[in-house]
């Protein structure tokens, strides 16, 4: 038998299917949303379905977008020449707080991973390498997570585009190892872009 | 003065509710009847400086039965005049564990292990006689443990040796039913071929003086016979990139990594004999202990100072000799914490000089030091 009215259930259990949100948290937001003002509630509930309704990935990086292509793509004075490759658009914010980039980038949707199932075909590689070969790349910065999936997917890439006149270089270490771009600081960041090596 | 710790103090630990110990430099005696806690206290104390247990990887059996979280806490003089360091790990089941120097969070458990603490440790349990009787991993796991306890890096690159392992373990296996064409198979070789070589680089540096310390303690605690520990590959560092690539089709056929040194070993003989195979229950023994010993003289080389000796029930099972030989061992140490049923097994000079601490029931009752005056417990 349920502890509560069957509308409160349903929003505990779809907030709890987030990412890092126990049930015990869900209980205290759904609480909260219920005893906060209706506004704020609508509020929330629209900005979740205008989310879903506009926001796509970018055609040519896979960031995401309201148009058919990112901000970024569009950006004329960004140096096209150069691709920084990211696991998730979620990567790209940390990267662009440290003002040390201008290139374009290129979104994967992850990273190698036999224990999840992921192969070359799941990540957005093929995409990748399909612009190496018409945009005329002459660098690809792989800024995949310093961590053992993303250290592989930047060796596999760097062996996909070994054919054609393109540099492939690593963020500098410094980055702490086993860890997620995500969470890296912007000087650490900033730092690591600016002394980025050949792999 | 090199680093010692000076008090802990245990919160559902085990059987323990809520005690403290205090200890001196060099020999401490840990002094109980069976199942009094005494293993218990030595664990704490490992606990507590490395953060994680020596005797099991799974945390939770720590905790005391009934209560939802551990939390042990110790002071630590460190070498020189740096004064002390507060260190404290608190576990709850469920959640991620809490290590803290003097109140801020440890960067990671491999640096906290691996000296963050302010002290390294050396610990001795009965069951350890596995690193000569047991496994092969057995026998890793002593090694690793010890490289770890010298440099975070080594304990990383032995946590993301392991993951990639996994994941090529994965991999050949969704090669082999059908659910990956393999086009990966070359990266994640020559991922695991770049973690697992710092393992190699780390072992090899480490076995000849863990070789030349283990004859010097053979010698002192078992007689003249050569002892000797030597690694044997499973894949020599040159030959490493080939021999993954060689195992190929065997290796999707089994679903594992036939080679790397996940699967290496080391031996341990006396004599040209391999203990583990034809040893008898004491040479064993003996020679766990010479391991130990070794390790010690290790870590004293490689850091400057002396770990923190944790032996549990060692005294028993040996003759007086090698009695008043290791007492005097501990007694020179900058500090051993050696837990035993019987006081009886140190002479009244050794007690004289040595802080005795009594345990009964899961209480510490605080420590006669110098309790020269006193027999053995009843
Ligand atoms: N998680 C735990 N909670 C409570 N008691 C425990 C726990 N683990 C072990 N014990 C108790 O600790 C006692 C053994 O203590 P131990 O330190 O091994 O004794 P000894 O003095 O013989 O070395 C046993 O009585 C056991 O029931
Ligand atoms: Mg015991
Ligand atoms: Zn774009």
């Amino acid at each position: 038998m349920a502890a509560y009215a069957r509308p409160v259930e349903k929003l505990i259990t779809e907030l709890s299917k987030l990412p890092s949100i126990g049930p015990r948290s869900a209980q205290r937001i759904a609480f909260h949303i219920i005893r906060g003002k209706t506004d704020d509630a609508f509020g929330l509930a629209e900005a979740l379905r205008e989310v879903k309704e506009k926001i796509k990935p970018c055609r040519r990086c896979f960031n995401l977008t309201e148009q058919d292509e990112c901000g970024i793509c569009r950006d004329p004075g960004r140096d096209a020449s150069v691709i920084c490759v990211v696991e998730d658009p979620y990567d790209i914010g940390p990267i662009e707080r440290t003002a040390e980039y201008r290139g374009l980038y290129h979104v994967l949707g992850g990273a190698l991973s036999p224990l999840d199932g992921v192969e070359p075909e799941d990540l957005r590689i093929a995409e990748l390498v399909e612009r190496v070969k018409n945009e005329g790349t002459k660098e690809l910065v792989v800024a995949t997570n310093p961590n053992t999936t993303g250290e592989a997917t930047a060796m596999y890439i760097s062996r996909e585009v070994e054919d054609f006149p393109v540099r492939v270089t690593a963020l500098a270490s410094g980055l702490p190892v086993g860890g997620d771009l995500e969470y890296a600081d912007e000087v650490t960041l900033g730092r690591a872009f600016a002394g980025r090596r050949e792999i | 003065m090199t680093p010692h710790v000076r008090a802990l103090r245990m919160v559902n630990f085990r059987g323990y509710a809520d005690e403290t110990a205090l200890f001196a430099p060099g020999l401490n005696i840990a002094v109980g009847e069976n199942a009094q806690g005494k293993t218990n206290l030595l664990e704490a104390i490992s606990f507590a400086l490395t953060g994680s247990s020596p005797r099991t990887s799974t945390d939770a059996e720590t905790v005391r039965w009934d209560e939802d979280f551990t939390r042990v806490e110790g002071r630590i003089a460190l070498g020189s005049d740096d004064g002390e360091r507060s260190v404290a790990v608190g576990y709850a089941p469920g959640q991620k564990k809490r290590l803290t120097v003097d109140g801020a969070s440890a960067k990671s458990l491999a640096d906290y292990a691996a000296g963050g603490a302010g002290a390294r440790v050396v610990t001795f349990f009965p069951d350890d006689i596995r690193i000569v009787k047991g496994a092969p991993s057995d026998r890793r796991e002593f090694l690793d443990t010890l490289l770890s306890s010298l440099r975070p890096s080594y304990a990383r690159a032995v946590g993301e040796y392991a993951k990639a392992v996994q994941q090529r373990n994965q991999l050949l296996r969704r090669i082999r039913d059908g659910f990956s064409s393999g086009k990966t198979l070359e990266t994640w070789d020559r991922k695991v071929v770049e973690l697992g070589t710092r393992l190699l680089e780390g072992r090899a540096g480490a076995i000849p003086p863990l070789d030349e310390n283990f004859k010097r303690s053979m010698r002192a605690l078992y007689g003249p016979e050569k002892a000797a520990v030597g690694y044997s590959y499973s894949a020599t560092p040159e030959d490493y990139s080939e021999a993954l690539k060689n195992a190929h089709s065997a290796d999707v056929e089994r679903g594992t990594t036939s080679v790397g040194p996940h699967r290496d070993d080391f031996e341990v003989s006396l004599d040209g004999v391999d203990l583990n195979i034809y040893g008898s229950q004491g040479q064993q023994r003996l020679a766990t202990l010479a391991l130990k010993f070794a390790a010690r003289d290790h870590v004293r080389s490689e850091t400057g100072e002396d770990p923190i000796l944790l032996m549990d029930d060692v005294m028993s099972e040996l003759d007086e000799r090698r009695r008043d030989y290791l007492a005097e061992y501990f007694l020179e140490s900058a500090q051993a914490i050696v837990s035993t049923t019987n006081l009886e097994y140190f002479e009244e000079g050794v007690i004289g000089r040595a802080r005795v601490i009594r345990i009964y029931g899961g209480t510490i009752s605080d420590t006669t030091s110098g309790g020269a005056g006193e027999s053995g417990v009843g």
